[in-house]
């Protein structure tokens, strides 16, 4: 409880030194800080499936990309889309792809599992590319019209404002980061975890671990949607190579991994530490990516739990010193 | 003959090529897979790593022939490299941790390409031993391609041989259906895993050389061939030869026809035999575990 506490306490300063940030340092980086908090929603949402259901997915990208690329058509073709709605449709479609390859995918686990959602993820990559008269192939879809948010009579807020559009998409993504901390704590989240320590005993418990699965399978799609619908209205342009490749359904696992998958917070952390290697690395190199690899292999490597690992650890050895202080010897 | 039967047989001897180039890449997959329970997704990248190998090759020596015998070992080095100092590290964690791994080694390997020869494509020239036309009835088939059947043939039976009728080769199969058996048995695993991996990054090694002629040497060429190769092991059954070799070949011709009648479609062919397949057999038609 303490711990949650201290996490929401650190959770709500970001939030303060977030809603100052654009005063501060000006418009570029609050334009870093959407794009941080945009994979760090996505991060959270695959998290859902690595941490929370032990399923090791390579195709997130397709919820992601997918929700990118039916905001940006429902924007293009229909005039006058609302905005919410918009970011709704983002989410839905991605929900609609979960629907469509979860009676698959939800029958195997382990390596079988990540190979069929890398796979489905590739076929909508193709998919995207190929059929150029409504994706725009390559060149992907852009310039559509980004709606102003609409609140009848009350107030209309233009989004092309980069400043606006910055608070928006962070109220999107931490009302997000919060309705998925919701669930995981739910009776049926508590079930998940366990399907991911021991699913047999799950299954003789008379839970359905497939439709348990595929409900997870979802939700997490569902949120990587939003993020993808939040993508793309901040870029105003959705192509293959920026949202669907296979890179893109990597990121989220290396964020969540240096983060720390053991963690709620840990891929929001490890969507921070990314950030700032890829701004840091920037400045000095074209081949910051380079840097993101060895970083990964070496988390891979030495620090399982991530971050957030190590943030358990330090924790744990500065309150068993604070605790046993005078009493005994120093437990290593 | 007509020039349809003559568009028959050129395509499909081109999907024969293709195909045999996708088992060599896939058979090497297929092995490590059924060894050590993981999909090596930087199986590819050897692959490339190879292709781009044999083009500096090409530029310093000119000789196609010695490209083909240093470029896929200086992969294959590679490739045992990363399974000694960085998969065998991982192995305790778990499948999970490998995979990701390998995930790295591809991200890794895929921006080093980057940095070393940048991102244009290169072209690579047929060998001029091999440049040149069979004709075949009264149609003229490019020499190079069946130059890349034959070797991909002498491959595959070099490889069966060693696999059935060796020593070496009954370890390994035992080793892939039971490594703990095999390990207490008094085999030393970790060394045939070894030498399996780089078996398998040499043949994906081949496979890179011999197609930088056919395919232009780009930092892409590790997506389109791996997930083919991906396609050919989920499909044929995790961690089986014979599996592999069938759909790869199979694989190929759907690829050939299908780029032939249907262009549109045919990357996505590939994809809806898979589903089919996995959709009645989750473990692939020749495989016996996931």
């Amino acid at each position: 409880m303490k711990q949650n506490l201290l996490n929401w306490i650190f959770l709500a300063a970001i939030v303060i030194i977030a809603a100052f940030i654009p005063m501060i340092f000006g418009i570029y980086y609050s334009n870093v800080i959407v794009l941080f908090s945009i994979f760090a929603l996505y991060a959270v949402s695959y998290n859902l499936l690595l941490g929370y259901t032990g399923l090791l997915s390579f195709g997130h990208a397709m919820f992601f990309g997918g929700g990118a690329y039916a905001t940006a058509l429902a924007l293009t073709h229909i005039p006058g889309f609302p905005l919410l709605l918009a970011l709704l449709t983002g989410g839905l479609a991605a929900v609609f792809l979960a629907l469509i390859v979860s009676p698959l995918l939800v029958r195997v686990s382990g390596t079988a599992f990540a190979m069929l959602t890398l796979a489905f993820g590739q076929l909508l990559y193709v998919i995207c590319l190929k059929y150029r008269e409504v994706t725009g192939g390559e060149d992907g879809v852009g310039g559509f019209p980004i709606p102003s948010l609409n609140i009848p009579g009350i107030v209309s807020i233009e989004m092309t404002d980069p400043l606006k559009y910055y608070y928006f998409a962070l109220i999107v993504v931490l009302l997000s980061l919060f309705i998925m901390w919701f669930f995981t704590k739910t009776p049926f989240g508590q079930i998940v975890v366990s399907i991911r320590d021991n699913a047999n005993r799950v299954d003789y418990l008379g839970f359905k671990v497939p439709h348990s699965k595929a409900i997870v399978f979802i939700v997490s799609g569902f949120f990587a949607g939003i993020a993808g619908a939040l993508y793309a209205m901040l870029q105003d342009l959705v192509s293959t190579d920026g949202a669907l490749t296979v890179y893109m359904s990597f990121f989220p696992i290396m964020m969540a991994f240096i983060g720390g998958i053991g963690s709620y917070f840990g891929p929001i952390y490890g969507a921070a530490i990314l950030t700032i290697i890829d701004e840091v690395a920037a400045a000095y190199t074209e081949h910051f990516e380079l840097v993101t690899g060895i970083i990964f292999i070496l988390v891979v490597l030495f620090a399982p739990l991530g971050f957030a690992g190590f943030l358990n650890f330090v924790k744990i050895k500065w309150s068993a010193r604070s605790s046993h202080q005078g009493t005994a010897e120093e437990v290593s | 003959m007509d020039s349809t039967t003559a568009m028959y047989i050129a395509q499909s001897l081109n999907g024969l090529a293709y195909g045999m180039l996708l088992f060599l890449v896939a058979s090497g997959l297929t092995l490590i897979f059924g060894m050590m329970g993981i999909l090596n997704i930087a199986h590819a990248s050897f692959f490339m790593l190879s292709a781009y190998f044999c083009h500096t090759f090409l530029d310093m020596t000119g000789s196609f022939l010695l490209a083909l015998l240093v470029a896929p070992l200086i992969a294959a080095f590679f490739g045992v490299l990363c399974e000694r100092f960085l998969l065998r590290k991982v192995h305790a964690f778990g499948h999970i941790g490998e995979l990701l791994i390998t995930v790295g080694i591809s991200l890794v390997i895929l921006e080093g390409v980057k940095f070393f020869w940048g991102t244009e494509p290169y072209l690579v020239a047929v060998p001029e031993m091999l440049n040149g036309f069979v004709p075949i009835v009264d149609l003229h088939y490019p020499v190079y391609r069946i130059f890349v059947i034959g070797l991909a043939l002498l491959i595959l039976v070099l490889m069966a041989a060693i696999l059935f009728k060796t020593r070496l080769g009954m370890v390994v199969r035992a080793a892939v259906s039971d490594a703990d058996m095999v390990n207490a048995l008094g085999v030393n695993v970790p060394i045939v895993f070894m030498l399996v991996f780089g078996i398998g990054t040499w043949l994906a090694g081949v496979a890179g050389v011999i197609i930088t002629p056919i395919l232009t040497v780009f930092p892409g060429m590790a997506d389109q061939v791996g997930l083919d190769a991906f396609v050919v092991v989920v499909t044929g059954g995790f961690g089986s030869l014979l599996g592999a070799f069938i759909v790869a070949l199979f694989l190929g011709e759907l690829n050939a026809f299908g780029i032939q009648f249907i262009p549109k479609l045919a990357p996505v062919l590939m994809f809806a035999f898979m589903a089919i397949v996995l959709a009645f057999k989750p473990m692939g038609l020749f495989g016996e575990r996931e």
